[in-house]
Parts: structure tokens; C-alpha cells; sequence
């Protein structure tokens, strides 16, 4: 496989604090083996940022105006400062917890298990910095089960750490149930006060937490390796790269770009095509994000402040290029019922609503959608937005509603009782398939 | 110990009328129905029975009497007033 690029596209600044020196190549399923990274040990994290400054007291100030600096925003649509996020904690009092999610709930997303094998020092020293900051005294790397490679990462470089007498304040690695919901905000933060892992209504956003609990500050492992860069090289240095997993029929890569590099760049250099043409459209962000058609796509740069006035999302970082020959309805609509699958089963509007729309959808992905269908389609999807206890059910109506749109000759053309006569393959990883 | 002694969640005072609006725990609500009979101006059901909730805050005495009577008649205590 020839995937030998580095896209840091800021001229003069190539070589200055990126994350990764290379991209990674990873299987379509799983994340215990990876190829063409390199590992950084403490000596070798040392040795390409330095020292992480500590944060504490007076010094907590001048990393938060870094991270505001430099626009650090959270990875949800929302892009809310992730500033916003630490002011809040820190007015409720000191002693409460900082988590770093690396959860990666997302089938196809990878990126956060390559920051946790490859540069486990950085997201390190990103909790340990925000921990300082916000006046936290438990530490926690939120893994999910199966993550074997990344959880051995981590625990190797905390011992790593303790040996060399760091000083970090406590860190424990913990595992949720691996499934598409456990990286979400709110169920992280019910299993801290002895909830189950299972998304919560929260009231105000800005204080997730029980009444009465220690606050907690939940921050995705991406955002705390750039916390991390900024504790240690500095708002100078700091480049406004994204990390992306590209979906490839047989394997996935994850890369770093900076904010000059546009899809199409990406999709030339990360993505083979199975039929020879370029990609009809690209879901952006995650299962629950948004498909583009190529030909808005392919010129936009990675960047997230443009990608945010397109209405657009990183989201998770994923870009799933859909082949030409492939149906996007067809695809859209097994991705739907993975989704509907993945209900926390808690609110009836995503019990019942996602499953009757996931019913629907499959339906006109096999052509047989009646006019009364599409009517209650219609009527569901407006019913459902916004009734979830957590934002579940809104991505994957995104998902479909991006489709409709995107696919619109497709639907037309199912609409008449035609299908697209595409090769049925699956195009985005899913548990237990393949 | 009594059985009459159990723990409750102290209430929130009363906020200012004008500011207030019905909200749902919607992980709680189990789509038992009796708000949208005792709060027809406030709240519709959905496609499977499940409570959708008019936006915007709580306006006339009559709104607040309605949100006040479905709060008190949830089963699930999945509503509340809340500024």
C-alpha cells in the first residue's frame, strides 16, 4: 500500500507542532493493528515536543488563553469553545473529574485510537493540563471494551510516566460497553456517579452533572492532544490540523491535515475506487453526520470554521466516500437501521420513531415505498427532531435527511418502483458485518 | 421507619411567571398520555403517543394551571416547570 503523504499544507510551517508524523492504515474492522506509524515513548514524545509546563495556579490562565487563542472548539456540531466547557467546571469548585473520551462509538472512525497507540503522551498531557486548570483531582481515559491496543497504550505510557517521576495526579483507564452510544458526554458522566452507561437528559448543558455531584468535564482524547500540544509548544507553534479516518473498501486511513488541504486532496491520496470513477458523494463526520456530493465537496477545504458556514460537521472526523456505482439510499438506509439498533432504548421518540423511519427507508431503498409512505416519512422525521434525551436520533435523521437531498435522483427513481441496479456492498465498516 | 418516610427531591421554587416552560425528561416519560388531556393548549402526542411539548414559555394563567395539573398527573414524573 502506498499511502506516504504528510498533508500539513501551511507553507513554511511543515515541521512545526503537527500530531502525527504519517498517516496510519488500519483493517476496515477494529483497531489492534495498525501499520506505518510510529510510537512515541515518553523519551521520544520528549524529545519532539518537550516538556509539558505545568498549569497550576496563576499559570492556568495562559493555557486557557491558548487553547482560546487558537479557536479550540468541541468536535459536535455544535463547535462550542472548549474553553466554555473548562469556565463552566471551574466555577463549580475544584475535586471534580476530567475525562478523556476515547470511546470512538463511530463503526468507522479510527483517529482516536491512533492518537491513543501512537501519541499517548500528548493526550496525556492534555488530561494532565486540564486536570490543572480546571482544579481536578481524578483523571480518567474513557476506552471502550475491545480496545485492547489503545488501553495497553495508555497504561504503558501512565507507568511510563510514574517511572520517571512526572508527577501526574491520578489516572485511571476505564472501559465502557462497546457500543455506538458509550463515548456520549452524558453517560460518561452518569457512570462516574454510579448510573448506567446510557445517554441523560440534562436541563443545562453547561452543568451535566447530578446536583450535588463533583463537577466533571468531558473532552473527546483529539481535543486533549491539542491541549496537550499547547501545554507543551505553545499557541505559536500550534497548527489547526484535523484528524480524519478515510473509508476504503478494504482498509481505513487516518491522517492529519491542515487547513489549506481540500477533500479532494484527501480522496486522491487516501482513497482507491473500486469502479475506476471518482465518489458520488461523501458521508462527513459520522453515521450520524452528513452525506455531500462530490462535486460540493471535492473543492472545500478541511477546515472547520468553512466546513461550519457550509452547515457542515467534522464531526468524528470520518469521510466515507460512496462509489459511483454504489446506492447511497441503499447504503443510507443500512446505516439507519445500525442506528436504530443502537438505541439507548430510553426515549420513545428514538425507540419507536427511528425504527418505524429505519422501516421506511429500507422500503424505498428496495423500491416499494408507497405515496402514504412518504407522506409518513415526512411526518415522522419532523416529529422525531429534537425529542431525544441526547442528540441520537437528530444525527441519524441528519444522516437521512442529507440523503434525501444528495440521492434526490436516486429517490425518484426507488420512488417508481426502480431500484439502481448497484452492486450491493457494504461500504461503511459495521460490528459484526464483513 | 414509616412508610410514609421516604426521601424526595426538594422543589425548586416557583419561577417568576412569564419566564417559566414545561419540560420533559424524555427518558422518563413513558408515553402514558395523561398531560396532553390535562394540557391540550401545551401538549400533542406524536406518532406513537409520546407527549411533543409546544415551545416557548408558559403566557396566560390558564397555561400555567394546565402545565401544573400534568406535572402533578405524571406517573413517571417526567415533567416539570422550570424557568
Amino acid at each position: 500500500m502506498s499511502v506516504s503523504l504528510h498533508l500539513v499544507t501551511e507553507p513554511g510551517r511543515v515541521g512545526a507542532a503537527d500530531i502525527l508524523a504519517t498517516p496510519a492504515v488500519l483493517p476496515r474492522h477494529g483497531t489492534e493493528s495498525l501499520t506505518g506509524v510510529d510510537v512515541h515513548d515518553l523519551a521520544a514524545h520528549r524529545a519532539e515536543f518537550g516538556l509539558r509546563r505545568s498549569h497550576l495556579g496563576a499559570a492556568a490562565a495562559s493555557l486557557l488563553a491558548a487553547i482560546e487563542e487558537v479557536r479550540l472548539t468541541g468536535r459536535g456540531g455544535g463547535h462550542f469553545p472548549t474553553t466554555a466547557k473548562w469556565r463552566s467546571v471551574m466555577t463549580h469548585g475544584a475535586g471534580g473529574t476530567v475525562v478523556a473520551n476515547g470511546a470512538e462509538g463511530e463503526p468507522g472512525s479510527a483517529k482516536d485510537a491512533v492518537l491513543l497507540q501512537t501519541r499517548p503522551h500528548l493526550v496525556l498531557d492534555g488530561l494532565v493540563s486540564s486536570m490543572e486548570v480546571v482544579g481536578a483531582s481524578d483523571g480518567v481515559v474513557w476506552l471502550h471494551d475491545g480496545a485492547w491496543a489503545s488501553a495497553r497504550a495508555v497504561s504503558r505510557a501512565l507507568a511510563e510516566r510514574a517511572a520517571a517521576g512526572a508527577g501526574d495526579p491520578q489516572i485511571r483507564v476505564l472501559l465502557a460497553p462497546d457500543r455506538y452510544l458509550s463515548g456520549e458526554a452524558t453517560g460518561i458522566i452518569r457512570t462516574l456517579e454510579g448510573g448506567p452507561t446510557l445517554p441523560r437528559y440534562v436541563e443545562d448543558p453547561a452543568r451535566p452533572w447530578s446536583p450535588g455531584s463533583r463537577p466533571v468535564l468531558v473532552n473527546n482524547v483529539e481535543t486533549m492532544a491539542r491541549v496537550g500540544l499547547l501545554a507543551t509548544v505553545g499557541a505559536e507553534e500550534y497548527l489547526p490540523t484535523s484528524l480524519l479516518t478515510v473509508v476504503n473498501a478494504t482498509h481505513r486511513v487516518v491522517l492529519e491535515v491542515g487547513p489549506g488541504t481540500t477533500f479532494g486532496d484527501v480522496v486522491a491520496r487516501t482513497w482507491t475506487s473500486p469502479d475506476g470513477r471518482p465518489p458520488q458523494a461523501v458521508l462527513l463526520g459520522g453515521y450520524g453526520g452528513s452525506w455531500v456530493s462530490w462535486d460540493d465537496l471535492r473543492a472545500m477545504p478541511v477546515d472547520v470554521a468553512g466546513l461550519r458556514a457550509a452547515g457542515l460537521s467534522l464531526g468524528a472526523g470520518l469521510v466515507g466516500p460512496l462509489p459511483a456505482s454504489a446506492c447511497g439510499l441503499e447504503e443510507s438506509a443500512r446505516l439507519l437501521r445500525y442506528l436504530a439498533g443502537q438505541s439507548a432504548r430510553q426515549c420513545g421518540p428514538c425507540v419507536f420513531g427511528l425504527a418505524a423511519v429505519s422501516e421506511l427507508a429500507d422500503d424505498l431503498s428496495a423500491g416499494r415505498l408507497a405515496p402514504s409512505g412518504r407522506r409518513r416519512l415526512g411526518r415522522f422525521m419532523g416529529e422525531i427532531q429534537g425529542r431525544g434525551a441526547c442528540r441520537h436520533p437528530d444525527g441519524a435523521l441528519r444522516m437521512l435527511a442529507s440523503a434525501l437531498v444528495v440521492f434526490g435522483d436516486d429517490v425518484r427513481h426507488h420512488r417508481r418502483g426502480r431500484t439502481c441496479d448497484a452492486p450491493t456492498y457494504a461500504i461503511m465498516p459495521l460490528p459484526g458485518e464483513d | 421507619m414509616s412508610r410514609h418516610a421516604t426521601v424526595r427531591e426538594a422543589r425548586p421554587l416557583r419561577p417568576a411567571a412569564g419566564s417559566s416552560a414545561l419540560r420533559i425528561d424524555p427518558s422518563l416519560c413513558d408515553g402514558v398520555g395523561i398531560c396532553a388531556h390535562l394540557a391540550p393548549d401545551l401538549v400533542s402526542v406524536d406518532s406513537w403517543g409520546y407527549p411533543i411539548l409546544r415551545a416557548g414559555v408558559l403566557g396566560s394563567a390558564s397555561e400555567r394551571r394546565q402545565a401544573d395539573a400534568a406535572v402533578a398527573a405524571c406517573p413517571r414524573r417526567a415533567l416539570r416547570v422550570s424557568s
